[in-house]
């Protein structure tokens, strides 16, 4: 099942383009990817896995010509990537994974704890993820915040920071909410409690992901005031309970449209005209538009769902090829894969260092969310964002001084996968 | 030839003509059909090869996928120990003995999606069944000419040389609120407003699951069909049976065995099913996939097995009812 936090598509955004893509990379992934993987190790490089999102050939080639050795990266979906790293550490180097994932990995002891002080950069790293405050006045969020997961011990334990060592070195990051056709709502979508009024019964779709599904739906009846949650990112049994038996009914009712489980799907289902709104990856916003179909990303105003990306090696890593995973990490941090990034709308862990890489008008329209002075293209040279575009929130700042909650794995999460299931079969 | 002249052939020790279409069964002496073995390669030769692939690949990781039905849980993986928890899981949930609980005698929402796959694939498979059938009786008993037959065969199978995502996804501009067929009933005025009705409905998850594994029970069907002796149809017309008549007594009896391999095929194909209810149900649904593939996501792999066992043992069970409504061995 591929979800998470965004998936990057390539070259234009066309529906027709995207099945062939969709193809394409799957038979790239599995056949070439192996190939390439298995290269880099006979050739004494590295091998990364992950999603979409970082593993791109342009970026890891761009690596592997800085540092002088090989570093191949494969893109997986969600699914295979979580399992692939948390099952087989011995057929990868670096993993670029998800703070959400930590509760998981961590204690199953896969990656090694990464000392901060062989990382150059790590003082330019924002207290986003250090402390949970990306300004002095910005509120933590609940869930899986990257500071909460992040700090360990030498021996890889989850400890309470600040401390010298770390699991993963936080990277790109972006925070979710709503997309929304504007011509179909009628009017602006500024809550997350728009995804259950009657006024869009069966137009709204959410994500198939029982943990983030369910956390959209919170939001929602939070927004509502039917109930305040106590930790949306760590729900109790009892909580979810709540919000699987109210959600029961409004599907039984025919509420919901559809429950996507890839970009493609949330990209179809507006722009054939199947929902209104739903919960999305801000990079689906601009394949809509290129097919003509008006599309906006809420700010919604009980703040967004944050999620964050970093690099991590595995456990079995040692010698040289240790030394090089530093290497890579610290080219990372270095901000030339996060400008890249950045092009398709992530966040750099250093926005310094991506702004070095970065031309001004690229920085002031996707960092400081002023509007863009000239046409901009994605990092593969197509024009997604026109002359005066605005990105919705505002500047990084103060997105992430806002955000709701982060991408989590609840302790109740075999309870909230069979209730999810139950609202599926209802 | 004749009907005479070719059973006068096959009596006269010659070989039955062997062929698709029309072949006469030869009539050899029973006793000495099944001891007689063509000469050659050893037996053990012979059978080595996909023996061992169905031990390794198939019968090993099944019996692991028991043995780890019952290890722990640690929340990034398993170890192992004997535990029934997770079976119990599967079937009862938590107050299931308390009368004064609502869950009492409720069986768990896994066991009710097993039933509701179960029960979901005999509708998809009755509908296959009244598609294929009179498809494959058409190709084999209409159609004469031999190249025809192959021809028409041939393009009942072309949905089956495009890819699977393929086939689910044209669905989607077919059935959509602003598809083809919303477009057309609103052009000739039927409806004012589109309908949501046709696409991420059980309709369509039903047409596009037909659509995609019906081509399974015509091919079995058809070959079962197209292998009765025409001689017999003949003698029964002869004898005055009316086309009812011979329907019921030769035809249906003789292309038995066709159907139940092309329901085998339907049955395990659509009780396995995930990814389709995606596409075109949008998601809509649990089926036991779906279970075990959520499961597996979070790293459950001792729960995801209990499922993956028991739509196994469902599968196995649906599997012997058919072979028990029909014979194959004895009608082949």
């Amino acid at each position: 099942m591929a979800y998470g936090p965004g998936q990057v598509l390539q070259g234009k955004f066309s529906r027709r383009s995207f099945i062939k893509t969709t193809a394409a990379g799957v038979v790239t992934g599995a056949m070439t990817g192996g190939a390439f993987l298995r290269q880099a190790a006979a050739d004494g490089g590295l091998r990364s896995i992950g999603l979409g999102v970082s593993e791109i050939n342009e970026i890891q080639g761009q690596a592997t010509k800085d540092l002088g050795f090989p570093v191949a990266g494969q893109a997986l979906g969600y699914g295979e990537m979580f399992s692939k790293m948390l099952n087989q550490n011995d057929q990868y180097e670096i993993a670029e994974g998800y703070y959400n994932d930590m509760r998981v990995m961590a204690p199953a002891k896969v990656w090694q704890p990464i000392d901060t002080k062989k990382l150059k950069d790590w003082d330019k790293v924002t207290d986003l993820t250090k402390t949970g405050k990306l300004t002095p006045e910005s509120s933590e969020g609940q869930g899986d915040a990257p500071f909460r997961l992040m700090w360990c011990d030498e021996s890889g334990t989850i400890v309470k920071g600040p401390s010298q060592y770390i699991i993963m070195v936080p990277a790109w990051h972006n925070a979710d909410s709503l997309g929304y056709n504007p011509k179909a709502t009628g009017r602006p979508i500024e809550s997350w409690g728009e995804l259950l009024s009657k006024d869009f019964k069966g137009k709204v779709a959410l994500l198939n992901v029982p943990q983030i599904g369910v956390m959209d739906a919170a939001l929602a009846i939070e927004a509502l005031g039917l109930k305040k949650f106590g930790d949306k990112g760590n729900m109790t049994k009892a909580e979810i309970d709540f919000l699987i038996d109210y959600l029961i009914p409004l599907k039984k009712a025919g509420h919901f449209r559809a429950f996507w489980e890839n970009f493609g799907q949330s990209v179809n289902l507006m722009v054939n005209g199947e929902v209104a709104l739903e919960s999305m990856w801000s990079p689906a916003v601009a394949a809509i538009q290129a097919e003509g179909v008006p599309c906006v990303y809420a700010f919604p105003k009980e703040g967004m769902r944050g999620w964050h990306g970093g690099l991590a090696i595995s456990a079995k890593v040692k010698g040289k090829q240790l030394d090089q995973a530093y290497e890579y990490i610290n080219w990372w941090l270095a901000g030339w894969p996060g400008a890249f990034v950045a092009r398709q709308g992530y966040y750099h862990s250093i926005p310094d260092n991506a702004k070095k890489y970065l031309a001004a008008e690229e920085w002031d329209y996707w960092y400081m969310g002023k509007p863009a002075a000239k046409d901009l293209s994605d990092p593969f040279g197509t024009v997604i964002i026109k002359k005066g575009d605005v990105r919705t929130g505002g500047s990084y700042w103060s997105r992430y001084s806002k955000i709701n909650v982060w991408n989590s794995i609840m302790q109740e999460n075999d309870y909230l996968v069979k209730r999810w299931t139950e609202f599926l079969t209802a | 030839m004749t009907t005479v002249e070719s059973y006068a052939k096959i009596t006269h020790g010659e070989v039955a003509p062997r062929g698709l279409i029309g072949g006469a069964p030869a009539v050899l002496d029973e006793t000495k059909r099944k001891f007689r073995r063509e000469p050659g390669f050893p037996v053990p030769i012979l059978i080595a090869p996909a023996t061992l692939w169905l031990i390794v690949f198939l019968f090993l990781p099944l019996i692991s996928i028991f043995i780890f039905s019952f290890w722990k849980t640690t929340g990034h993986g398993m170890t192992p120990a004997f535990t029934l928890e997770h079976y119990r899981d599967f079937f009862i949930t938590e107050g299931f003995f308390d009368p004064k609980k609502p869950e009492f005698l409720t069986p768990s929402i896994f066991l009710r999606t097993l039933w509701t796959t179960f029960r979901f694939t005999i509708t998809v498979m009755a509908i296959c069944l009244i598609l294929a059938y009179p498809l494959a009786y058409f190709l084999s008993m209409q159609v004469e000419d031999f190249k025809w037959q192959l021809t028409l065969f041939l393009l009942a199978m072309v949905p089956f040389w495009t890819s699977y995502l393929i086939r689910a996804v044209a669905w989607l501009p077919m059935l959509g609120r602003h598809g083809l067929i919303n477009e057309f009933l609103v052009g000739i005025g039927a409806i004012d407003e589109p309908v949501s009705f046709f696409l991420y409905s059980e309709f369509s998850y039903t047409m596009a699951l037909v659509q995609l594994y019906v081509v399974l029970a015509v091919g079995p069907i058809f070959f079962s069909l197209a292998k009765i002796d025409r001689t017999l149809l003949e003698a029964a017309r002869d004898m005055g049976a009316t086309p009812f008549q011979i329907f019921r007594e030769i035809i249906a009896p003789l292309s038995l065995p066709g159907v139940a391999i092309g329901m085998i095929f339907v049955f395990v194909m659509i009780m396995g099913e995930f990814a389709t209810a995606v596409v075109v149900y949008g998601g809509k649904t649990s089926t036991t996939g779906t279970v075990i593939l959520n499961y597996y996501a979070i790293a459950n792999y001792p729960f995801a097995a209990v499922n993956a066992f028991m739509l196994m043992l469902a599968m196995m069970i649906g599997v012997v009812v058919i072979l028990r409504l029909v014979d194959i061995r004895k009608e082949l």
